[in-house]
C-alpha cells in the first residue's frame, strides 16, 4: 500500500503543544507510508488541494489526516479523497487536537501521543476496504411530534413547502404552553391573539393530518423510511360527530375534574373541551372524574349530544403511519415545586406556580381575568415574585438556567400593576437575565415606571402569618434580611425536561442530556440535528427557551427536512455489519440482540441457515459484532482486525 | 443391573420409536470410569449404567445434532445445560426427550487419584455415604463427601429442571448455597500479585489442546472457534502465557450468562488447571448484576441476548 499522513497544525491549536513536525517525520517510517507532511490548516482549500496533489503525484490509496475530532470534518475529508479518485473509506483520521493538544500541556508527551495515534490510524487503514453505499427511495412525509409553538412552526413550514405533515399531539389540542399565556414579553401581545390563527392554519391546513390526545408509541426503520406506531388515546366522543358546541360541558353534573389546562387553579367538568380556541375544538372524556365510568351510570352528556358523539365503550387505537423525518417538539416541563419543603411544599393556596398565575391573569381563565387569590378570592395588593424556583440549583438536581423566567416576571410583574393599580411587587431573583432584543428596555421598565422592587437574594422560607404569606429571604445588595407580608407568592418554576422525554429518546435513538433534553448534532454549527440521521429538533425539548427561539428553530428544523427531501434517492451508510456465512454459525445471538431488528436468517445457497443483514435497517452501532462468538458478523470500517490492528500498531511500537 | 437401571433402559426402550436415538451412560473400561452411551437400538442397552460415575454431561452432544430427535439420560446439572439451550433457541424442546435422574452427586476421578493407585479398580460400590474401592491388593473406603466433585458439594439442583420422565423420587436442595462461590471469594483475599502469579503458573501449563471448549455443552461454534480463527485474528499459535490466558478469558466472556457450572471444562483438562474458577467467577458477576442464572427457565431471556439502554444494576452514567 501507499498511504500519504498528512498532520495539521490547527493554527496554534495543535502545533502549540505538539511537535507536529517531529509527528510528520516519524510518520514516514511507518509501514506503507510514502508520503507524510505537514501544514497550517489541513481542512483549508490549499491543505485539501495539497491531499489531492499527494493522491495523484505520489499514487497513494490510503489517506491518514491527524488533526481534529473526525465527529466535523471526517466528511470534509472524505470528499476530498474521493475527489482525487480514491474511494471515501480509505481514509482515517487521528484526533490530535480534542484527544492530545487541548488536553495536555507537556509537549513531549503530547508529541509522543500524537505519534502513537498517526501509528494507529495508519495500521488501520492498510486494512481498510473500499465501500460502496447504496441508494433508496425516500418517503417525503414528515413527522412532527408536539403541536406547541415550535412544533406547529415546523408543521407549517413543512407543509407549505408541499410536504404532507402527520403532527401528533398528546394533549386534546395543540397549541402547547403558549396557548395557556395571557401576554408575551417584551411587546405585551395578547398570546392566544396571535397563536390562535396559526392554530388555525394548522387545524385547516390540507397537508397536515393532525393526531391530537395521540402519543408515540413506536418507531422503526430510519432516515426516510420510518414506520409510526401512533396510540390515538379514547376520548369516549366520537370526534367525526362532535362539533364543538359544548352542551355536554354544560349539563356534566361531575364538575369537580381536575383541569389541566387551567393548571388546576380552578375545576373543570369531566367531559370539557380544554378552552375555547381548541384545535381541533372536540370533547373528551376524564374517566377519572366521570360518573360513568366511576358510578357506571349517569349518561347525561350522551342524553343531551344533538350528534350521538359519545361512546363510553371506546378504546385506545393504534394507527401505523409513513414518514421519511421526524421533527421532535416535545417541548418542555415545569419544576415540581411541592419538592420545596421551605417554600411550603405546595400546601398553601396563596403560594402558586407563574404559569397559574398566567391562568389568573387570563381573561378567558377561570377568573375571568381578575387576580383574586386562590384561598379567598380576594384582590391581592402585595405580590411578591421569587425568582429560580428549580433552575440555578445544584441541590435540587437543576443547575442550568430556565431561560425565560426573569423575562416573564418582569411581565407579570407589569400586569399586575394594570390589574391592581394600587397593588405592590417585589421580585426575589438571583441575577436578572434579560439578553434578547428589547429585553432588558423590558426589565427596566418594570422597576422604573411600575414601581416593582426587585430584591437580589434568595427566599429562605415562605410560611402562613394570619391570613397572609411571609416570605422570609436575603437581600445580598444590602446585605441584610428581610421579611415580607404578601397576599400572594408566585414562584418562578423552572423548566424542566417533559416526562417521557427520556423515553421517547430511546424510540427515536437520539441522545439527552442529564437532565432529559435532547443533545443536538453539535452545539454552535448543527443546532436542530440529531446525531441519528432523518431526526431533527426544535424548541424547548433541546433545552428551555422562549417563544420566538422556538419559533425560529421550528422553521429551521422544516428548513432541514425540506432539504433533505430535495433529494429522490438517499445514499445508506456503508458502514454496518456484515455477516461472513463461512464463520456463522447459527447461534441467533445476533438477531436476538440486535436494537434494531436489522438480522434476519437467511439460508444459503449451499443449504447452511446464517445470520444476514438488512442493509438498510442496519445502523451500524455493533452490538452484534461484540456479541458474536465466533466474530463472524464484523461491522465494516471497524472490523475485528482493523481495531486489533490498532492495538498492536500501539502496544509493538 | 440395579433397580434403576432397569427402569431407564424399560423407559428408553419405549421411547426408541420417537427418536433417532438416545444418549445415556454405560459401561467403561473399569468400574469407575463410565462411558456415554449411545442407543440405537435395544442390544445397545445391555451396557446401560447409571451410578455415581456417571460424570459427563451428555447435553454437550446436543448442540451438534440439532436436526434429529434425541433423547437424552439427565441428572440435574446437565438439564441446566438443555434447558439454556432451549431458551437460547439452538435446539427444540419438541425434538427431544428427556429422562431426569435425581441425583446426590458423582465423583471425582481427579479427588480419587489423590487418595489411592486408580489403575486397577476391580470393584467399585456405595453403601449408605461411603465409597468402597476394590484393586486387586487392597480396599479402601471414603466417605462419599471426600470424593464428590466440587460442583455437587453446593448443587441446587439435584432434581432435573427439565424433564419428560423422572426416575424416582424428587430431591430436595440440601447443600449450602453459600459455598457456590467460595472458591471464587477465597482466591480474592489474595493479593493481586499472588492471583497473578497463581494464574501464570496454572495457566503456563496450557497445551491448547481445547478440550475445555469442545466438552462446554454452551460452546456452539465448534470449527468456527475464534480461538483457532486467523480471521478475524484475536490470538495467535504463539505457545506464550499471553495467548493461554487470552483463550480462557475468551471462553469466560463468551460464556456470560449462559454457563450453566456443569463443570465440565476443568474436569477434562488434562493438565489439571483449575478453570473452572474462572466460569464462578464470571457467573457470580452475572448472578449479582442480573440476578441471573443460566438454564433454570425455560421462559426467561438470559441477559446478554436482549438489549436494554440502562441496566437496572449497571450505573454507567456514574462510572
Amino acid at each position: 500500500m501507499r498511504i500519504g499522513v498528512f498532520i495539521c497544525h490547527c493554527g496554534s491549536n495543535i502545533a502549540g503543544t505538539v511537535d507536529v513536525k517531529k509527528v510528520a517525520e516519524e510518520a514516514k517510517r511507518f509501514p506503507h507510508v510514502v508520503y507524510s507532511t505537514d501544514y497550517m490548516y489541513t481542512c483549508s482549500e490549499p491543505g485539501q488541494l495539497e491531499i489531492q496533489e499527494a493522491i495523484k503525484k505520489e499514487k497513494l490509496d490510503g489517506v491518514v489526516v491527524a488533526s481534529c475530532s473526525p465527529r466535523m470534518h471526517e466528511n470534509t475529508f472524505r470528499r476530498t479523497v474521493e475527489k482525487a479518485g480514491l474511494n471515501r473509506y480509505m481514509f482515517e483520521m487521528a484526533n490530535i487536537r480534542e484527544h492530545v493538544s487541548w488536553v495536555g500541556v507537556d509537549k513531549e508527551a503530547n508529541t509522543k501521543k500524537a505519534i502513537d495515534l498517526v501509528r494507529m490510524a495508519v495500521a488501520k487503514v492498510t486494512l481498510n476496504q473500499p465501500l460502496f453505499p447504496k441508494s433508496f427511495k425516500v418517503n417525503k412525509n414528515v413527522l412532527v411530534i408536539g403541536g406547541g409553538v415550535a412544533g406547529m412552526q415546523a408543521a407549517l413550514d413543512c407543509a407549505d413547502g408541499g410536504l404532507k405533515v402527520i403532527l401528533v399531539e398528546k394533549n386534546p389540542s395543540i397549541g402547547g404552553k403558549m396557548a395557556k399565556l395571557d401576554k408575551t414579553f417584551p411587546t405585551i401581545d395578547c398570546s392566544i391573539c396571535i397563536l390562535g390563527p396559526k392554530m388555525v392554519d394548522v387545524g385547516q391546513h390540507e397537508n397536515i393530518k393532525l393526531y391530537t390526545y395521540s402519543e408515540i408509541e413506536e418507531i422503526s426503520g430510519y432516515v426516510g423510511n420510518y414506520e409510526v406506531k401512533i396510540r390515538k388515546k379514547a376520548t369516549y366522543v366520537d370526534w367525526t360527530k362532535c362539533t364543538g358546541c359544548g352542551l355536554c360541558m354544560e349539563k356534566c353534573p361531575s364538575k369537580k375534574a381536575f383541569d389541566p389546562f387551567n393548571e388546576g387553579i380552578a375545576p373543570t367538568t369531566a367531559i370539557n373541551i380544554p378552552f375555547p380556541q381548541a384545535i381541533p375544538k372536540k370533547a373528551k372524556i376524564d374517566p377519572n372524574y366521570c360518573r360513568q365510568f366511576i358510578k357506571g351510570k349517569c349518561g347525561v352528556c350522551a342524553k343531551i349530544c344533538p350528534v350521538q358523539a359519545i361512546d363510553y365503550e371506546m378504546q385506545d387505537e393504534i394507527v401505523t403511519e409513513k414518514v421519511g423525518a421526524i421533527i421532535v417538539a416535545t417541548g418542555y416541563s415545569l419544576f415540581d415545586h411541592t419538592k420545596i419543603k421551605e417554600y411550603g411544599a405546595g400546601k398553601y393556596l396563596d403560594v402558586i406556580t407563574s404559569i397559574q398565575y398566567e391562568r389568573l391573569l387570563n381573561a378567558s381563565g377561570p377568573t375571568s381575568g381578575h387576580i383574586l387569590r386562590p384561598s379567598d378570592n380576594k384582590e391581592p395588593k402585595t405580590i411578591v415574585f421569587v425568582a429560580c424556583v428549580g433552575s440555578r440549583d445544584k441541590s435540587l438536581g437543576v443547575p442550568y438556567c430556565s431561560n425565560f423566567c426573569c423575562m416573564y416576571i418582569a411581565k407579570q410583574a407589569i400586569l399586575t400593576k394594570d390589574h391592581i393599580p394600587d397593588s405592590q411587587s417585589y421580585v426575589f431573583y438571583m441575577d436578572i437575565r434579560a439578553p434578547g432584543k428589547g429585553y432588558e428596555e423590558f426589565v427596566r421598565r418594570a422597576q422604573e415606571e411600575y414601581g416593582v422592587k426587585y430584591i437580589r437574594g434568595r427566599v429562605s422560607r415562605i410560611f402562613k402569618r394570619g391570613d397572609k404569606m411571609v416570605v422570609r429571604g436575603s437581600d445580598t445588595l444590602l446585605g441584610t434580611q428581610v421579611e415580607l407580608e404578601a397576599d400572594l407568592v408566585v414562584l418562578a418554576t423552572g423548566a424542566i425536561a417533559e416526562e417521557g422525554a427520556r423515553e421517547l429518546a430511546e424510540k427515536l435513538r437520539i441522545s439527552y442530556d442529564p437532565y432529559g433534553f435532547y443533545i443536538e448534532s453539535h452545539p454552535k454549527l448543527r443546532p436542530v440535528e440529531t446525531n441519528t440521521a432523518g431526526v431533527f429538533l426544535a424548541g424547548a425539548c433541546q433545552g428551555p427557551k422562549d417563544i420566538p427561539a422556538s419559533v425560529g428553530q421550528g422553521s429551521a428544523a422544516a428548513s432541514k427536512v425540506l432539504s433533505l427531501f430535495s433529494k429522490d434517492l438517499l445514499e445508506s451508510d456503508p458502514q454496518i455489519a456484515h455477516v461472513n456465512e463461512m464463520l456463522c454459525v447459527d447461534c441467533k445471538k445476533c438477531i436476538q440482540t440486535c436494537p434494531y431488528g436489522a438480522i434476519e436468517e437467511k439460508k444459503t445457497p449451499m443449504g447452511k441457515i446464517v445470520a444476514s443483514v438488512i442493509e438498510t435497517v442496519c445502523q451500524g452501532c455493533g452490538l452484534c459484532t461484540a456479541t458474536c462468538p465466533p466474530g463472524a458478523i464484523q461491522l465494516q470500517q471497524f472490523t475485528d482486525n482493523q481495531l486489533l490492528a490498532e492495538v498492536k500498531a500501539f502496544f509493538h511500537a | 443391573m440395579t433397580d434403576r437401571e432397569e427402569k431407564i433402559s424399560e423407559l428408553i426402550k419405549n421411547e426408541l420409536n420417537n427418536v433417532d436415538f438416545f444418549i445415556a451412560y454405560g459401561r467403561g473400561y473399569d468400574p469407575i470410569h463410565v462411558k456415554p452411551l449411545f442407543v440405537y437400538e435395544e442390544k445397545d442397552l445391555d451396557d446401560l449404567v447409571m451410578n455415581i460415575f456417571c460424570v459427563h454431561n451428555n447435553a454437550s452432544y446436543l448442540k451438534t445434532v440439532k436436526d434429529k430427535k434425541v433423547g437424552i439420560v439427565v441428572k440435574g446439572c446437565d438439564s441446566r445445560a438443555v434447558v439454556q439451550l432451549i431458551q437460547e433457541g439452538l435446539i427444540n424442546r419438541d425434538n427431544l426427550r428427556i429422562i431426569g435422574i435425581p441425583c446426590t452427586g458423582v465423583i471425582s476421578i481427579k479427588k480419587l487419584k489423590e487418595k489411592m493407585d486408580i489403575s486397577r479398580v476391580t470393584e467399585a460400590k456405595v453403601e449408605s455415604d461411603s465409597v468402597i474401592i476394590k484393586t486387586s491388593d487392597e480396599e479402601k473406603r471414603f466417605e462419599k463427601d471426600d470424593l464428590l466433585a466440587d460442583k455437587c458439594l453446593w448443587c441446587q439442583y439435584p432434581t432435573p429442571v427439565i424433564y419428560d420422565h423422572l426416575v424416582g423420587e424428587t430431591i430436595e436442595p440440601s447443600r449450602p448455597k453459600e459455598l457456590e462461590y467460595k472458591i471464587v471469594e477465597e482466591m480474592e483475599k489474595e493479593d493481586l500479585n499472588v492471583r497473578f502469579e497463581y494464574w501464570n503458573k496454572e495457566l503456563s501449563r496450557c497445551i491448547r489442546c481445547y478440550a475445555c471448549r469442545n466438552v462446554c455443552p454452551m460452546c456452539v461454534c465448534q470449527d468456527q472457534c475464534v480461538m483457532e480463527s486467523r480471521n478475524p485474528h484475536w490470538i495467535s499459535l504463539k505457545s506464550n502465557i499471553t495467548e493461554k490466558v487470552m483463550i480462557q478469558l475468551i471462553h469466560a466472556i463468551h460464556l456470560a450468562g449462559r454457563c450453566v457450572s456443569c463443570g465440565e471444562c476443568e474436569r477434562v483438562c488434562p493438565m489439571d488447571i483449575p478453570i473452572f474458577k474462572i466460569k464462578q467467577k464470571m457467573n457470580q458477576i452475572v448472578e449479582e448484576l442480573f440476578d441471573y442464572k443460566a438454564g433454570i427457565d425455560l421462559e426467561a431471556t438470559p441477559p446478554l441476548y436482549t438489549f436494554q439502554v440502562e441496566e437496572a444494576k449497571i450505573k454507567e452514567r456514574e462510572w
